[in-house]
């Protein structure tokens, strides 16, 4: 219906499905691409190129929000194959990138060990868990994201990368499974 | 992953219900072999702590805030409406800027390309040299700058300074065209008079020209090679042949000797 709308020329429909989304598709390019002022370009690149084949969208073949994250990972992936930046996954002790301070990872964890207030470590526990998912190679982290981020069920993440359910599962458990040992070998050097 | 089993299920089988299993879908004998067979395969039981850990570490990635300028971004970069209630809906106060410096701005972005041709060393040299040659033209032709300030655009003072720039011109035609009828008179004056002060010398011109004769040719086509001697004045509007005047041939028989159609300003300067 909003859709609908939106075809027909309706801004205020449009600023609504603005207002709706772009909380969820910053998000997934903000865990995908890594740096906010990517995630920030890139949203605002989705939503663009919603809006110009937002005609196209068929209610029949799927959800909306189905349409929209699909849109947003095809996009995630046109970017990723054009920087090349994410192609590395390396072990921990690879350097950061330089918002990190160029720090590897175990380092900075390790500077963790005594944080002062439950808050701050919370926050550098996340910036921890970004980092090392940011590890993951794409096909694992845009799956690992899409499930255990955004809660979308299997299928609509078959539907959105075009792969068979058995494969998401298989992608889902290998992400989870490579993220937790990056996480645990820093742990263990932390103890 | 090894594919054996263990306790009647196998690793790719465990595999499978690996998802299941952490969704807490999994129940019945499925879930026993399915805990079971962790227990036992020493693949299997590590990957699966391993999953259900890598889980756990994603449940503590919270939402992040998009910036608050986003939603304003996108709907302007889309249908270009930057509505006042979403101006009312950004918390954070936005610096004020002035139309200046949006101009200032706007510029800038629409002058790079110019900009950057400009600032090559190359182009700022001819500039500085065009500029310094329309400096002088100016101060040579007296044009001064506060002049130009006492310029009135009026249509009336336009026609007006438009006329007297005619005239002015016409004027210095006329100036010009007086000098070369002042000049022609004096030529006139002065061919009048030449032929009394020849006349005792008259063949001695003649007879030179024949002794230093060296191009072997008739004697009418010497004469007309040597036609522009100070005696043979030719007019520059006349025409040919009869209209020549030569003061010392006086034959009516003998008008048409030297044919030439060359002449040159220098003659009558």
């Amino acid at each position: 219906m909003l859709v609908r709308r939106c075809v027909a020329g309706d801004a205020a429909a449009w600023e609504e499905i603005v207002q709706t989304y772009n909380r969820r598709i910053y998000n997934i390019c903000y865990r995908f691409a890594g740096s906010s002022d990517d995630a920030e370009d890139l949203a605002q690149e989705v939503f663009i190129k919603m809006y110009k084949t937002l005609a196209s969208y068929d209610s029949s073949k799927g959800a909306f929000v189905t349409w929209v994250t699909t849109i947003t990972r095809n996009l995630l992936v046109d970017h990723f194959r054009k920087t090349k930046q994410d192609r590395i996954t390396d072990s921990l002790d690879a350097t950061s990138s330089a918002h990190e301070d160029a720090q590897p990872l175990s380092e900075q964890i390790q500077d963790q060990s005594a944080p002062p207030d439950q808050h701050v470590r919370s926050r550098e526990v996340q910036e921890s868990v970004h980092a090392a998912l940011a590890r993951l190679s794409p096909e694992l982290r845009e799956a690992v994201i899409l499930r255990d981020l955004q809660d979308f069920d299997y299928r609509e993440i078959a539907t959105v990368l075009k792969v068979p359910e058995g494969t998401v599962k298989s992608r889902i458990n290998r992400g989870r499974a490579e993220l937790a040992r990056l996480l645990q070998r820093t742990y263990r050097q932390v103890m | 992953m090894p594919d054996h089993t263990s306790n009647g299920m196998q690793c790719q089988e465990f595999d499978g219900l690996l998802t299941d299993a952490l969704d807490g879908v999994l129940t019945g004998a499925k879930l026993d072999t399915f805990q079971a067979h962790a227990r036992i395969c020493s693949t299997c039981g590590p990957l699966f702590a391993e999953v259900e850990a890598g889980r756990n570490w994603l449940k503590d990635l919270t939402e992040v805030e998009p910036p608050v300028s986003l939603v304003n971004n996108i709907l302007a970069s889309t249908t270009g409406v930057d509505t006042q209630r979403l101006r009312v809906n950004v918390s954070l106060p936005q610096p004020r800027i002035g139309w200046i410096e949006r101009a200032q701005a706007w510029a800038s972005g629409a002058m790079q390309p110019f900009w950057g041709t400009v600032r090559q060393p190359r182009f700022a040299m001819s500039f500085g040299m065009a500029f310094f040659a329309l400096s002088v033209a100016l101060s040579v032709v007296g044009v001064k700058p506060a002049d130009l300030r006492q310029i009135s655009l009026r249509p009336s003072a336009v026609r007006h300074a438009y006329y007297n720039t005619q005239a002015r011109v016409v004027r210095y035609y006329d100036n010009i065209k007086l000098v070369y009828q002042v000049q022609a008179a004096v030529r006139e004056l002065k061919r009048n008079v030449t032929p009394a002060e020849r006349r005792p010398g008259e063949s001695a011109p003649a007879k030179k020209d024949h002794k230093n004769d060296t191009t072997q040719q008739p004697e009418q086509k010497q004469d007309r090679n040597y036609s522009q001697n100070e005696n043979h004045l030719i007019l520059a509007c006349a025409p040919l042949g009869p209209s020549v005047f030569d003061p010392l041939n006086q034959d009516p028989l003998n008008q048409d000797l030297p044919v030439v159609s060359v002449t040159t300003y220098r003659r009558f300067v």
